[in-house]
């Protein structure tokens, strides 16, 4: 007996994760990274 | 002191590198997937199973290269005293601790489907994984540094340490018989068709691109941040001295 | 107090470095002590064959027309070569999708009294070659030559 899974699923799924983690690592990164520059030009202002 | 003359230099190419890479990155990988996607033939014995490897084999890859990166990077900031060596070190540890965890979750979603489970603990799969937990563990250490302001060169020293693992996880499909199958790719030939090899080559690109980008932005925001506490300490000590005076 | 906490912090931190290290350490020499003793090719468990109640991975090819289902309808009998020996596998159970004749197989069993190799668990395993399924249609002679090659690697 063969066990029959259609691959299908599984490409989604591990498209989701490759895209969605690399997504949100670029966007979360671009908000820390605009959040400390604007810190910097506060405390320049003080 | 070249301690600032050098951040300063960075953060002028850095602006527009920042973007730059980040906007190539996405553009190629993008493409390379939907070339993938749209050429692709189901392979001879794994099907449509076989596009997981776009999403597989670059995360494993910059897991394994951003380890490096620490590794070479520490050891910069150890013997050179280099300020942004240690910077970039850090930098380059959360990307790379996503791309390992993306390889391995990708990977359990292609090996129940093809090998019939999700995980096998062999060794590469098993040296992988303990690739996630050191990034947890220099990152701990790394940001535990920066709090408390000590120096990274404990962090610096683990990154150079960790990288003994790297050949591990490399040469472990070479001189064992594991499950996972040996390297396709290798320098100057490759084991795969090049209906498949294209749009793979092409996704390595574009994934280390982003890669680059998001290193270069953390480096930006451990800049600032450094700056801005430094300008911020510098004012609360004039503050206290013109109190003192008065 | 303020002063203590951040000092044992960073105590327990390299504590923690200091055992990912060991771990690494551990787990190479691990791999060189087990995997490489407890994965056999056929050829392997022919001339040197393991104790007949250890437990065993063995890897290699499913012969072309080798797979035969037994009349109970679940135990499924078939070759494992790696193209100097050959052993056959009896194993029970559900196979993977991927378990074909022609491609490659690792079973996790025991040797039998008999040279029959016992599995309680099979995974399918790719080798490194990615062809087109077009491709292996038009040529079964390229298959031969790829499968000899991966075979011949070891």
């Amino acid at each position: 007996m063969r066990e029959i899974i259609d691959p299908l699923p599984f490409v989604i799924a591990a498209y989701a994760i490759g895209i969605g983690g690399t997504a949100a690592m670029i966007v979360w990164s671009w908000i820390l990274m605009r959040r400390a520059e604007m810190r910097r030009e506060k405390s320049r202002e003080l | 002191m070249h301690g600032f003359a050098n951040p300063a230099r960075f953060l002028r190419i850095a602006r527009w590198l920042t973007p730059l890479l980040l906007l190539c990155g996405i553009a190629v990988t993008a493409g390379a997937l939907a070339l993938g996607l749209l050429t692709f033939p189901p392979e001879w014995i794994q099907k449509d199973a076989v596009y997981i490897i776009l999403v597989h084999v670059p995360p494993a890859w910059l897991g394994m290269a951003g380890w490096m990166a620490i590794a070479v990077a520490s050891l910069v900031e150890l013997v050179w005293r280099h300020p942004l060596a240690g910077i970039a070190a850090r930098a380059a540890a959360l990307p790379g601790a996503v791309f390992t965890a993306i390889c391995l979750i990708t990977g359990s979603l292609w090996g129940r489907p093809t090998w019939g489970a999700w995980w096998v603990w062999d060794l590469r799969l098993t040296s992988m994984l303990l690739l996630l937990f050191l990034y947890f563990g220099y990152m701990a250490l790394a940001g535990a540094a920066q709090r408390d302001g000590g120096s990274g060169r404990v962090a610096a020293i683990f990154g150079m340490l960790g990288a003994i693992n790297i050949p591990i996880i490399h040469y472990s499909v070479i001189w064992l018989n594991l499950q996972h199958q040996r390297p396709s790719l290798s320098m100057g030939n490759s084991a795969i068709d090049t209906v498949y090899l294209w749009p793979l080559l092409g996704a390595m690109v574009g994934f280390s691109l982003i890669f680059g980008g998001v290193v270069l932005l953390r480096m930006r925001a451990i800049l600032a941040d450094q700056q801005a506490n430094a300008r911020l300490r510098r004012k609360a000590m004039a503050g206290v001295g013109a109190g003192a005076a008065s | 107090m303020a002063a203590i906490k951040p000092k044992h912090q960073r105590l327990v931190l390299a504590l923690i470095a200091l055992a990912a290290i060991l771990a690494a350490g551990a787990l190479a020499t691990w791999a060189l002590r087990n995997q490489a003793s407890y994965f056999y090719v056929p050829s392997e468990i022919v001339a040197n064959p393991p104790d007949l109640d250890r437990a065993v991975r063995l890897g290699g090819m499913v012969e072309m027309g080798s797979i035969e289902m037994e009349a109970d309808g679940v135990t499924i009998r078939f070759v494992v070569g790696d193209g100097t020996a050959r052993v056959p596998v009896r194993f029970k159970g559900l196979a993977p999708s991927l378990f074909v004749e022609g491609s490659g197989v690792v079973a996790e069993g025991k040797l039998a009294k008999d040279g029959t190799f016992i599995a309680d668990n099979l995974l399918a395993r790719h080798d490194e070659n990615y062809v087109p399924r077009e491709l292996q249609d038009m040529t079964e002679h390229q298959k031969d030559a790829v499968i000899s090659e991966t075979v011949g690697a070891k």
